[in-house]
């Protein structure tokens, strides 16, 4: 073995995993594998959950929320969007993507509409297109489904609009600045944020709040979403809108593989971990010693304080663990016309963006300027509906969303079975699967320009 | 995806696009609405600065017939060639 040969061996594996654009199916499948593990964690990921508490914290800001919301640093859904914005960061630098790319005015008018569609859309869908959609199938939630119809819609409406823009709009179209960095430079602040990640990490690892110490995982794992997401260029919006554009349907398979995977990993949790619940174990195992213990005859009231204390944190694990695993947590009650309209919405705000809830963050990561603008509009758009939908019980009430105006709650298993559910899911990937395929040959259902 | 396809200087170009600062899916439709303004044979150079292009203009070019010519780095942002088939 020559020195010269293993130094170029090491330069490629650096090129295969900052440089070189994941292949999609490989990024689908990674990105099914970290959504798994985060849900094992302990909660399923979403954008919207970030984009909405840095809204809210707008809304603070200029006097027209008075509450405050939830530190940025502390909601785990802002947490989720932190990690995943940095790990899209790092990738972009370490693989020379990043730079500022200032797009022409028009664009920036795009942004802002975009960024409130897709604020609006994703309050009655209940998700934007991660929670909504593909966390929400995985989550086995009929939910999903009707917001997959809704964006599918979307989004063929939005690239007609993209089509009528392009013979219609002439202002604001050119002119784009692109502000570049040397690449060492680059690389340096990426490493540099990767430091400060693992930093990140650890300092929530050392707290003693269970809830702040289980921050570590969310934030590592999202970074690794992010990571896989910028690097794969991996885009659901573009999943949907790619066969009605170009016919293309490489990244429409990959979400399709994507979403079984992580339905089954969803499926397997969520059946599985309840039955052997250790949590649930160690806590009746306990009540029982409490049970058959005398208070009176304990003299030593360091040992009952001390019991005491394990009871506290046997009921704490008890109530991370429903939090985890309780499919009712994350159904939301949008099964109807509520998703299909959120979707819609949603589909077509995407298409204004360039990008999807994920889409949109990741390339904030890779410096897209005008998914910078998108941001803070879709979060104050959605910020505002969410508080209004919940003082009109919009979604209805309480977890199982009783009245819900805007759907069903149906956690799907109910109706059908985990064996059913997990047959409609790959029945209806399937589908997916060979329609984008037969398109791609007999272009039939290609949008034409 | 493969290695990047460097393009070879000097090519005589009918048309460019300024397609600076847009992002996905701009690029990709301003470029198939713009080769309809060159004729067969004729060679189409797009400015960019979405990363993306990379890999959606020489899909599409394999797509629609066209010839991908490949790429050259600029100044901040990548000139892309393609000859209309």
């Amino acid at each position: 073995m020559s020195d010269g040969l293993f130094k170029e061996k090491v330069k490629n594996f650096f090129k295969i995993l900052c440089q070189t654009e994941w292949n999609a199916t490989v990024a689908g499948l990674i990105v099914a594998l970290l959504s798994i593990l985060i849900m094992a964690w302990w909660r399923p990921w979403g954008a919207v959950g970030a984009i909405r508490n840095w809204g809210e914290w707008l809304l603070y800001g200029v006097g027209i929320f008075d509450t405050k919301p939830t530190s940025i640093v502390v909601s785990s859904g802002s947490v989720i969007g932190i990690g995943f914005l940095a790990g899209a960061f790092i990738s972009a630098c370490l693989g020379n993507d990043f730079s500022f790319k200032f797009p022409p005015p028009w664009e920036l008018v795009k942004a802002v509409i975009a960024g409130i569609l897709m604020g609006v859309g994703s309050a009655f869908a209940g998700g934007c297109n991660v929670g909504g959609m593909y966390n929400a199938i995985g989550n086995l939630a009929a939910n999903g489904f009707t917001m997959w119809l809704g964006l599918i819609i979307g989004v063929v409406l939005g690239l007609k609009y993209i089509y009528w823009e392009m013979e219609h709009i002439t202002w604001g179209t050119a002119g784009g600045k692109n502000l570049d960095f040397p690449y060492g430079l680059k690389i340096v602040i990426g490493i540099v944020t990767f430091a400060i990640l693992i930093w990140g990490a650890y300092y929530y690892s050392g707290q003693s709040d269970n809830y702040v110490n289980s921050l570590s995982g969310i934030l590592l794992i999202s970074a690794g979403l992010g990571y896989t997401m910028q690097r794969g260029r991996w885009c659901m919006v573009q999943a949907f809108r790619e066969p009605h554009m170009t016919g293309d349907c490489t990244l429409a398979k990959s979400v399709a593989l994507s979403i079984l995977i992580l339905a089954i990993g969803a499926a397997v949790l969520k059946y599985a971990v309840p039955q052997r619940g250790s949590a649930v174990a160690v806590q009746s195992i306990l009540s029982d010693v409490i049970d058959e213990l005398d208070p009176d005859e304990v003299d030593d009231e360091d040992l009952a304080d001390t019991l005491e204390d394990v009871i506290d944190a046997a009921d704490q694990a008890v109530i991370a663990a429903r939090r985890t695993l309780d499919p009712v947590n994350y159904v939301r009650g949008t099964f109807g016309w509520g998703a299909v309209f959120g979707g819609f919405l949603f589909g077509l705000g995407a298409m204004f963006a360039g990008g999807c809830g994920s889409g949109t963050l990741w390339r904030v990561g890779e410096g897209q300027m005008k998914l910078w603008l998108v941001v803070p509009f879709f979060g104050i758009s959605n910020a505002i509906m969410t508080k209004w939908f919940k003082a009109i019980h919009m979604e209805g009430v309480g977890p199982t969303h009783e009245g819900s105006k805007l759907g069903i709650h149906l956690y799907l298993p109910d109706a059908l079975g985990y064996g059913g559910t997990i047959a409609l899911v790959v029945i209806a990937m399937a589908l997916w699967y060979i329609i984008v395929d037969w398109n791609e040959d007999s272009n039939k259902l290609i949008v034409e320009m | 995806m493969s290695d990047i396809k460097i393009a070879p200087e000097g090519l005589e170009v009918a048309r460019t696009l300024d397609a600076k600062g847009l992002s996905c899916p701009m690029p990709l439709l301003r470029t198939k609405k713009e080769i309809e303004k060159i004729n067969s044979g004729e060679i189409l150079e797009v400015l960019g600065t979405d990363p993306g292009s990379r890999n959606d203009i020489p899909g599409w070019c394999a797509r629609a017939g066209h010839e991908y010519l490949g790429e050259r780095e600029d100044d901040g942002f990548i000139r892309f060639y393609v000859k209309k088939k």
